[in-house]
């Protein structure tokens, strides 16, 4: 490892953000602090801090005015495994709060190589127009005819009109709608959670396409090249073999035997039908194909054949959402609605869950679709079709759970499952009593990739269905990994094979940047992302009402398949929540003290 | 309706389980709580079988400076203040300890071997608001040492120990005790338990070396184990039947190891890893994998 130019910006970064004005079409760069750096890491933890200083305060997330960012990271273009990630960071058009959603693929490799850290749109376009970067001056052109395309279909296009060596982050109809579950894609995989798709579709934007034109070089490129070998070598391992040989829908028939598969709206936490939806079942009957994003030893991806053939890309929580939420349970009616939801540019959780809701409000008579019945695999497309196109129930599915039940009111709200709007992934709180102090406090709202408070539920050494103090420190532990692993960044699936996560990731980040970094610091800049992304919740109105679960998971207990009754009261969980807000240091309103504050790095005068 | 305090419970401040472990073991010759039973002990099998039948506090009570065997994390240990004075003492001494953490207790000795949560449960469930112990009659005699509680009766029973009374039947007898009999009928009107120990062998203690090793030669409870997502791809996922005592027994049978990477469901409820947990017929268990990420 040789002495660093003091002056050239540490291994892994290019110490700059490129900050784009599509409606002026201008670009500026935003110089990028050492401190920033090591502070925030990048992706998830960069991107929030981003949004402190260049989101307006009380911004309307749909407006021109309020910034969405692809962020990269310091192990984008590594050899290390599933590190080629990018997160995509907005205030969210659902929840009005941070977003961060990430997804993977070479699209980070090559935003990361036009040479910025991040990319930050801002403005409107005239029109309709795809961004173009490689390097400090970015193009607009028409989106012309893809607009109203899915997102793969304009990818392809743009790919075959711009040449190699672009890549392409796009949305579907859904985002030029205005959806406000509405994702953002590239090559299958999506930015899922929390509409951002939408606001790059309020930009007037299809698709940001970038390609790589520098380089960006690690501090120690040979001690990086053997950790990668190492890591990849234990990614084969038995932490990662339920994702390479069945993917996440392994969790299906096994959550549906722990009575922990929400069901019919969350009336239910079995679902009789489950095995038809098994993946056990889907690998009997369908031909299926694994495949990986780019960089990745893993390859949790299994895509199958929806019944008109066309390719089906199949997750626990697609098979969720769209299934036994919904109460649907032919698997053909499950693959298409998932491959709809694809080519729309929907998130299937918040998808799922307002259509459940939707269900529940026909069945009582509360909107007028007595098409729209649980169970009713051909109503699920029908929905999902309306939501696409903006017909029918459309405009009002489009607006989420949280947002139509307001709009419907009679009661309808006690009965949407969203957490700050961010409806509920599939994982029951009241089996998963961690889980449910995860949900309810998670910045981003009702998420399990931002809290894995579920490893402590179902660990065996907690009773899942008495949340307490042991749960409170679940939480806290699992958030904190999710921080970091979100900003290196590195695939959560990968986060089994570490068992020193916090050594072993200082001494990866050590060989990319140079830093001195160690476990000690990398728990205190896990701290200051989650603060930092509370704090951002707090600028924007959020109170400690926020931080709850819905009215559901508290009034009403759900049977277990032993018979049990399991309960989650009120109580107990504002018991969960005070422990939270103590082991974070939070006043009891959940608001952090002023000294926690000062290391957020977010005054003014602070290093930039 | 009277209050039930039975297990199930949301209040944290239900039902409780109390294993008596102070005995003198004389006619045994060895401590009864540190006896193997399929890889695990007497002590550990009793705690395991109540913990999946109460909701609140765990406790042993021990004589003084007695060793015990390994117990699960968060089992409390209490102390008799006086050694020797027989079952009621212990009774007092555990049921003062659960002041203010729960309202009845399933109390127990720990030669139980075939004590069944179905049992603990029915017996519990029978404790309403207006009784002060449920007395389980089965196989010809009453059980005192497996039958539940009420915690406030702790002063009453000191009071009988003061008086030299320190006999079961003296406190069962007593005007300011109110009793409820559980005949076998009464006992196997529960069809979870009618299913599952049909012949009250629950009751069934072990006091001499030939009863325990009659006991142990009988054949592990027969359980169902399935295994799900990928510990499942190589074979039969199940459910299959086979015989086993404890989670690491039945794990065995599955072929898969209970490591980082697996837990076990225990009838779609309880979730461990821990091996000696113990199985009772009847049982299904499901093994996972550990990572729940999707």
């Amino acid at each position: 490892m040789s002495a660093r130019d003091p002056s050239a910006p540490p291994g892994g970064y290019a110490g700059q953000a490129l900050i784009v004005d599509v409606g002026e079409a201008t670009a500026t760069t935003l110089p990028l602090d050492e401190a920033v750096l090591r502070g925030y890491l990048g992706g998830a933890g960069l991107g929030a801090w981003l949004m402190h200083r260049l989101a307006p305060p009380e911004v309307d997330a749909l407006s021109p005015q309020a910034p969405l960012a692809f962020v990269f990271s310091p192990l984008v273009g590594t050899p290390l495994t599933t590190s080629a990630k990018f997160a995509v960071v907005a205030k969210s058009p659902l929840t009005g709060m941070l977003n961060d959603a990430l997804a993977s693929s070479q699209f980070a490799i090559a935003g990361k190589l036009t040479g910025h850290d991040a990319i930050i749109l801002r403005g409107q376009a005239a029109t309709p127009s795809v961004l173009l970067i490689d390097g400090p001056h970015p193009q607009l052109i028409p989106a012309g005819n893809l607009w109203g395309c899915p997102a793969a279909q304009a990818e392809r296009a743009l790919k075959g009109r711009l040449g190699n060596g672009w890549r392409i982050a796009a949305i579907g109809p859904a985002g030029e709608r205005g959806v406000r579950y509405a994702t953002i894609s590239h090559d299958g995989r999506h930015a899922g959670r929390g509409g951002l798709g939408a606001v790059l579709g309020a930009k007037n934007l299809k698709a940001v396409a970038v390609r790589a034109t520098t380089k960006i070089s690690t501090a120690d490129p040979e001690g990086v090249l053997a950790a990668a070998r190492e890591l990849r070598a234990r990614s084969f391992g038995p932490a990662t073999a339920k994702y390479r040989e069945l993917g996440t829908l392994a969790n299906l028939l096994a959550f549906n035997a722990i009575s922990t598969l929400p069901t019919r709206n969350f009336t239910a936490a079995t679902f009789a039908e489950a095995p038809q939806l098994s993946v056990e079942q889907l690998r009997e009957l369908r031909n299926s194909t694994r495949s990986g994003c780019a960089c990745c030893s893993i390859g949790c991806a299994h895509i199958y054949r929806a019944r008109d053939g066309r390719p089906a890309r199949v997750e626990y929580e697609n098979v969720f959402a769209l299934g036994p939420l919904c109460g649907v349970s032919d698997p053909d009616d499950v693959l298409a609605a998932s491959a709809r939801c694809d080519e729309l540019g929907v998130d299937t959780i918040s998808a799922g869950g307002t259509i459940a809701w939707a269900m529940e409000c026909a069945q009582r008579g509360l909107i007028d679709a007595p098409w729209l019945r649980f169970g009713d695999g051909s109503a699920l497309l029908r929905a999902l079709e309306e939501i696409g196109t903006g017909r029918g129930l459309g405009p009002l599915l489009a607006e989420g759970s949280r947002r139509a039940a307001a709009i419907v009111g009679h009661g309808s709200e006690e009965f949407a499952l969203h957490v700050k709007g961010l409806e509920l992934p599939g994982y029951e709180p009241r089996t998963l009593q961690g889980m449910a102090l995860g949900l309810a406090v998670n910045p981003r709202g009702a998420d399990h990739n931002r809290s894995g408070a579920y490893e402590a539920d179902l660990s065996g050494d907690y009773d899942r269905l008495h949340g307490g103090d042991a749960q409170v420190a679940a939480a806290v532990a699992t958030e904190d990994r999710a921080a970091v692993m979100d900003s290196l960044i590195l695939c959560k699936f990968l986060r089994g094979v570490f068992e020193h996560p916090y050594q072993e990731w200082a001494g990866l980040l050590r060989l990319v940047t140079g830093w001195d970094v160690d476990a000690a610091e990398l728990r205190a800049t896990a701290r200051r992302i989650v603060l930092a992304k509370r704090m951002f919740n707090l600028r924007e109105g959020w109170t400690r009402d926020d931080d709850w679960l819905p009215i559901r998971l508290l009034r009403e207990p759900i049977r277990l398949g032993s018979g049990r009754q399991a309960t989650l009261t009120p109580e107990r969980l504002r018991e969960m929540i005070d422990g939270y807000y103590a082991a974070r240091g939070l006043d009891s309103q959940g608001r952090p003290k002023d000294r926690a504050v000062e290391d957020l790095l977010l005054t003014e005068g602070a290093p930039r | 309706m009277a209050a039930r305090v039975g297990h199930g419970s949301a209040s944290g401040n239900g039902s409780a389980g109390v294993v008596l472990a102070g005995g003198r073991s004389s006619r045994m010759g060895t401590p009864k709580a540190a006896l193997e039973w399929h890889g695990s002990t007497l002590l550990r099998r009793t705690l395991g079988v109540l913990a999946r039948a109460v909701s609140g506090p765990l406790l042993v009570v021990r004589a003084p400076g007695q060793a015990l065997p390994a117990i699960p994390p968060g089992v409390g240990v209490v102390d008799d203040p006086e050694e020797g004075l027989g079952p009621l003492q212990g009774l007092a001494a555990g049921l003062t300890a659960l002041e203010g953490r729960a309202v009845g207790a399933f109390v127990c000795s720990t030669d139980l071997p075939f004590l069944h949560p179905g049992f603990v449960r029915r017996v519990l469930d029978a404790l309403t608001g207006d009784l002060d112990v449920v007395l389980p009659v089965a196989r010809g005699h009453p059980q005192p040492l497996a039958a539940a509680y009420r915690v406030s009766l702790a002063p009453l029973i000191a009071e009988l120990l003061a008086a030299g009374q320190r006999r079961p039947a003296f406190l069962l007898s007593h005007p300011r005790c109110r009793t409820l009999r559980l005949g076998e009928a009464e006992l196997l009107a529960d069809p979870v338990l009618a299913a599952a120990d049909p012949a009250l062998e629950s009751v069934i203690n072990v006091n001499s070396p030939d009863e325990y090793r009659s006991a142990r030669m009988r054949p592990a409870p027969q359980v169902s184990v399935q295994r799900f997502g990928v510990l499942a791809s190589n074979g039969h996922p199940g459910p299959r039947m086979v015989r086993a005592a404890t989670l690491a027994a039945a794990a065995a049978a599955a072929g898969v190891a209970l490591d980082r990477h697996v837990v076990a469901a225990l009838n779609g409820d309880q979730i461990s890893r821990d091996g000696e947990t113990p199985l009772t017929s009847g049982d299904c268990v499901a093994f996972l994998s550990a990572e729940a990420g999707g």
